[in-house]
């Protein structure tokens, strides 16, 4: 079992239970889709995963060790959360793709080469755009998969994709489809929330959140 | 070249309400609705100044070191409520940290220039430290007013760029250090910009109180050199120690943004 939640609840401050007494497991590997009508706390599960919020009780085990034992920077290297919108920093591809090893917790992990982060934009079909590309003149289709790629030069575990086809035009969205279903072929757990009706190819279980903070897995 | 002020009594006082009563006229007349501003203004002016006129002459007159750093203190927890009340956001608690940082810093701040730089002695010589410190503290609250303001408004507008960068790794200090940046930046610049325009388009008012007090102007000058100066490094100091005070409690121990 890599993540595991138990009896985990949740909710913002003067607002309605956004998780109740939810119990998840994730396996290593697995690529899971997360459902649920809009606002029923898709993103927060996520956002818990990689303690962006805490839970109020209950409790998450990664690899059955408790999230909140390990540091913050460590636990966010092996769970890599991509936001729905993607962020990405004035500057050129490559700044922005070295950006978390400029970080102190990640010092030690080798920044990645240039060849090899040619060969990332390649098998993403980001055509036509170098590492010296200044970011601010990206799509957010283009942009969506080079925030994709920075986390995975980190070499996470699990990744934690927010709805990452919701503002990407057709091709683009399926891009990057293929590349999550290739990940958790490569072993690497895929999480992710899509809005879409459509089931995507390669998915292994689906989670629903349904109303009043319930959870089915 | 002293010369002794000539002095304002009651009779020129009282017409100095003809002013107010321009302004109120003038407020009647355009129906801007100013009128009882003008009223509670006028009257909290001078009973504030002739409060404070009294309070002084008591601690001029006491000389004694621990009144004159108690009223320093009241000076400094008033800085903190108007702060407190100009800075929006309400959901992180910055006013103890504030609070502590004002204290520390602005009394070694005012230390340093009566004792060293005017070489007033004792230190506290109440004519000296209670209006230097009054400058620094009314600056200086300006200054941290900004720059808190911007600091919480520049995480929340920024939240995502502020969690990408965790999401990475980075520690609060690494995820937020342009946002503090640009908020120490903005709390100094009208210290900054008074830097610039002093003596071209405005003679500051300590200066003015003491050429018309019958002081040198080129005395009068050195002091407010000194005073500007002064003004420049206490806002920055104080804006850079409580930013990043402030800063700290806007996250949580698990690297997490509070504020929303």
């Amino acid at each position: 079992m890599c993540l595991t939640l138990e009896s985990v609840s949740f909710s913002y401050p003067d607002g309605p239970s956004i998780l109740h007494n939810a119990s998840l497991t994730f396996e290593q590997g697995a690529y899971y889709l997360v459902r649920g009508p809009s606002g029923s706390g898709k993103s927060t599960l996520l956002r818990l995963l990689c303690r962006l919020e805490e839970i109020q009780s209950g409790n998450i085990h990664y690899k059955e060790c408790d999230i909140t034992d390990i540091p913050p920077a460590s636990l966010r290297r092996c769970v890599a959360y991509v936001q729905q919108m993607p962020t990405l920093l004035p500057g050129t591809v490559r700044d922005n793709l070295l950006l978390p090893f400029s970080f102190q917790s990640n010092k030690e992990v080798s920044p990645p080469s240039d060849l090899e982060l040619t060969g990332y934009l390649d098998s993403f079909l980001l055509t036509g755009i170098t590492l010296d590309s200044e970011a601010d003149r990206l799509s957010v289709g283009q942009s969506q998969r080079v925030c994709l790629i920075r986390s995975l030069l980190l070499r996470p575990e699990v990744i934690l994709l927010d709805e990452p086809t919701a503002s990407l035009d057709p091709e683009s969205a399926e891009v990057v489809l293929g590349k999550a279903a290739e990940l958790s072929k490569q072993g690497i757990t895929v999480i992710m929330i899509s809005h879409s009706e459509k089931t995507p190819d390669g998915i292994d279980q689906i989670v629903s959140i349904l109303d009043k903070g319930l959870v089915q897995q | 070249m002293t010369q002794s002020i000539i002095e304002i009594g009651p009779l020129q006082l009282s017409l100095c309400l003809g002013f107010v009563l321009l302004a109120g006229v003038t407020s009647f007349k355009y129906k801007l609705g100013l009128g009882r501003d003008l009223f509670i203004g006028t009257i909290r002016t001078f009973a504030q100044l002739f409060l404070m006129g009294y309070v002084l002459k008591f601690v001029f007159g006491a000389n004694i070191s621990w009144l004159v750093l108690l009223m320093f203190t009241g000076m400094v927890t008033a800085a903190v409520h108007i702060i407190r009340g100009r800075v929006s956001e309400k959901s992180i608690p910055f006013v103890i940290p504030t609070f502590l940082s004002m204290i520390i810093t602005y009394t070694l701040v005012t230390m340093l220039v009566t004792g060293v730089i005017v070489g007033a002695k004792p230190w506290w010589t109440p004519q000296y430290f209670i209006p230097l410190a009054g400058m620094i503290v009314g600056n200086s609250m300006t200054a941290i007013s900004i720059c808190l303001d911007r600091l919480f408004s520049d995480l929340k507008a920024r939240r995502e760029e502020v969690e990408m960068k965790l999401a990475l790794g980075a520690d609060y200090r690494e995820a937020s250090q342009d946002i503090l940046r640009s908020a120490v930046k903005a709390g100094m610049i009208p210290s900054i910009n008074s830097l610039m325009a002093v003596g071209l388009v405005s003679l500051p008012g300590m200066m003015t109180g003491q050429i018309l007090s019958g002081t040198d102007p080129l005395i009068a000058i050195r002091y407010q050199i000194v005073v500007m100066l002064m003004l420049v490094a206490s806002t920055s100091l104080g804006t850079l120690i409580v930013s990043g005070l402030v800063r700290r409690r806007c996250f949580s121990a698990a690297q997490r943004l509070l504020i929303r």
